[in-house]
């Protein structure tokens, strides 16, 4: 029986009370959680956590812009059956001959062919039942794979190359999806109608407080109300490349080594503010600021 | 009574649809919906698929659940105190309480509370077919407020759980008290009333400490409604036109040789078969399709401003399609020299910077083409020719209907330059096709 208790974060991870019910509400439905939001925001953080709170089972599928359905579910390497064929006729021939040495098949036997398929994230994690699968950043996927990935998600079924193994999981068991996006490309309307959505919006100043506890629990309250101000007015320049959560944690991580008058006056120096902004021309404009 | 939800949301432009309630309902099945505020939490999973959809959603759910009406720009706020339903909440939540002077403010932000309160936010849940069996759904006004009969089995401190009911009854019911509502509000285990045990109430569930914490829902209304992110730029600006995508998924790539190198089955198999039985695998080069898409939009002068709108939504096709191999330029009337990488036209780059690109890129010019004659000088009829030369493949789009064509002298000396198609599905179609039928040696 799939997990399908409420969870609310962990230690280590704050989740949000809205991600929490959506990520809820999708493991209840036995639906893909579909995040989006800026980045920096946790959309990757949440199964990881999540899996590693839990001690369950975490399978990963980074999207590329190669990826395809094949890779997420299983792949079937004809290579490696070829190669191990060969060797046993071989074996047979040196047999005959008397030659007492084989090659080995490496404990394949080409007569069971599902010594061949290798399972990508998506079998492997629906053979296992009450796992969690991470399909990260699917926009970054070409243009069929979101549409082919929902076919072979919404029928709980894959069918393994050649070997016609089939992986079937029921709707108790389904494993929790989530899958991440950053809004490079639109996703198909089909697709987004199969996933439950949640938009993750930019941590506001009581909840980063919250998360930079969670992190750096040691540090200073005004240090960190500090660093929190700068922050955010940084955030409302209109950068290229906004700061965002995992920018300041590195810069605290940075700063909590001072101690406190002297922490304070370094974020307001913005000292080290290279763990922030990430483009020339943002440190420009800063500076001009 | 849920029924007039999708055609009542899709008005909303939000997509919504039998699907949508199927899957309310088995959210319901499953225990999830309990509250109003789960109500709004499950629609939402279902049916935002945006950011964009969140303000009109919002919306929605505000008139259709509440009858609050939330006019364009309106804070929620006001749109919750002018309307009726606070009115009789107010009402109904003064007389059960003893609040001196209340500020409304505050009001409301109780109001929202109870509208958003989820069963997340309830730590106690008390079984609800007890309640069930005991309401009678026929229950007049008069009867709650007679006497305290009714208040006594309320048990305000507790939230009912209504999920062991079946979806029906509790339609039926809804439907029910919807009725009697029409006349009065009124206590015990009714919809939108107060003494909420009921399964889309709120009031009674809020008190005596039963909510851990404040819920976010409301919280998150108002600021979703006060944020224009929230809301599309221009809903009028889903075009369907199917026959676009169609016509730019028929654009046909170049094949395209990686380092990587596969195993050539076929090959493997015939030629083992001819070595009578000895099989080496054959490797063969991945092929992998590629294609280059270059637009190049005039957004200079006010005669393409009829158009940006097409233009936009052609662009934003291309994006979907192309995300990864498209790359867009920006010219004012003509090419002369440079083109520009942003729409502001601050960041020039040379031509040169084009003409050196691979000659199988797809490049695609938007503009109406109509100028002043000597705007169209020696220089840019040069760079129209260098463009020509190098890419077999390009194409001008013009959004300025053909029949007008022949009026323009300078549509007619680019029209011999470069092949131009007008800027409908249609004529996007014929000049993809004739983009295809061109090989690049």
């Amino acid at each position: 029986m799939a997990d399908t208790t409420f969870w609310t974060g962990s230690e280590k991870y704050l989740c949000e009370k809205d991600l929490a019910q959506a990520f809820h509400m999708s493991r209840v439905l036995g639906m893909p959680l579909l995040i989006e939001g800026e980045p920096g925001t946790g959309k990757t953080e949440l199964p990881i956590q999540y899996a590693s709170d839990l001690k369950l089972d975490l399978f990963v599928y980074p999207v590329g812009s190669k990826s395809n359905v094949e890779q997420f579910v299983a792949r079937f390497d004809h290579v490696k059956y070829l190669r191990d064929s060969q060797v046993e006729i071989l074996n047979a021939q040196r047999e005959e001959k008397g030659l007492a040495n084989r090659l080995s098949t490496g404990g394949r036997n080409p007569e069971s062919l599902s010594d061949y398929v290798s399972k990508g994230p998506a079998a492997k994690a629906f053979s296992s039942p009450n796992s969690v699968l991470l399909i990260d950043e699917i926009d970054k996927a070409p243009r069929e794979f979101p549409n082919d990935l929902l076919y072979a998600l919404s029928h709980r079924k894959f069918i393994l190359p050649e070997s016609g193994e089939v992986v079937e999981v029921s709707e108790e068991n389904m494993p929790a999806i989530v899958i991440t996006s950053n809004r490079e490309q639109e996703l198909p309307t089909a697709f987004k109608g199969r996933c439950i959505y949640h938009y993750i919006h930019f941590p506001d100043a009581n909840i980063m407080r919250e998360i930079i506890a969670k992190h750096h629990p040691t540090v200073d309250t005004d240090v960190v109300n500090t660093a929190i101000d700068v922050f955010y007015h940084l955030r409302k320049l209109g950068l290229e490349r906004s700061p965002t959560t995992r920018e300041i944690l590195n810069w605290l991580k940075y700063i909590k080594q001072f101690a406190k008058p002297d922490a304070i006056k370094k974020i307001n120096d913005l000292e080290g503010v290279g763990a922030l902004i990430k483009t020339q021309a943002d440190l420009i404009k800063i500076k001009n600021s | 009574m849920l029924e007039t939800l999708p055609t009542f949301f899709r008005e909303y432009d939000l997509q919504a649809d039998i699907r949508t309630l199927l899957l309310l309902r088995k959210a319901m099945q499953k225990g999830l919906v309990k509250t109003l505020g789960d109500i709004f939490n499950v629609l939402k999973g279902i049916v935002v698929k945006d950011p964009t959809d969140l303000g009109p959603f919002t919306r929605a759910f505000y008139e259709y659940f509440l009858e609050i009406d939330i006019q364009n720009g309106e804070r929620l706020n006001d749109a919750i105190i002018r309307s009726e339903t606070f009115r009789k909440w107010r009402d109904e939540y003064l007389q059960e309480n003893d609040v001196k002077s209340p500020e409304l403010d505050e009001l409301v932000t109780l109001f929202l509370d109870e509208v958003h309160l989820t069963s997340y936010d309830i730590k106690e849940i008390i079984s609800g077919k007890d309640i069930y069996d005991q309401d009678d759904p026929y229950l007049q006004d008069e009867f709650s407020q007679n006497g305290d009969e009714g208040a006594a089995e309320r048990m305000l401190d507790k939230m009912a759980d209504y999920s062991e009911l079946s979806l029906e009854e509790l339609m039926r019911r809804m439907e029910q008290i919807a009725k009697e509502q029409k006349s009065k509000h009124s206590g015990g285990s009714h919809w939108i009333g107060t003494g909420g045990i009921s399964p889309y109430g709120h009031g009674g569930a809020a008190k005596a400490g039963i909510r851990v914490g404040g819920s976010g829902g409301g919280k998150m209304a108002r600021k979703v409604l006060n944020d224009r992110k929230f809301f599309p730029i221009d809903k009028n600006a889903i075009i369907n036109d199917n026959n676009v995508d169609a016509a730019l998924a028929s654009l046909k790539g170049i094949e395209e040789e990686s380092s990587e190198s596969k195993l050539d089955i076929t090959a493997t198999i015939k030629n083992g078969l001819k070595r009578g039985g000895l099989f080496i695998p054959e490797l063969r080069n991945e092929l992998n399709k590629k294609l280059q898409v270059i637009l190049l939009i005039d957004n200079g002068g006010y005669s393409m401003d009829p158009y940006i709108r097409t233009i936009r939504e052609l662009f934003k096709k291309m994006k979907t399609r192309f995300a990864h191999d498209l790359e867009t330029y920006y010219f004012h009337n003509t090419i002369y020299e440079r083109i520009y990488t942003d729409p502001q036209r601050r960041k020039a780059l040379p031509i040169e910077r084009l003409t050196n690109k691979d000659p199988n890129y797809r490049i695609f010019v938007i503009g109406d083409a109509s100028m002043a004659p000597y705007e169209l000088d020696r220089t840019s009829v040069n760079t129209y020719l260098k463009l020509k030369k190098k890419f077999k493949k390009i194409v001008w789009l013009n959004p300025e209907p053909p029949k007008y064509w022949k009026y323009s002298h300078t549509i007619n000396l680019i029209k011999q330059l470069i092949d131009m198609y007008p800027l409908t599905p249609k004529g996007i179609e014929t000049a993809v096709r004739e983009m295809n039928k061109k090989h690049t040696s």
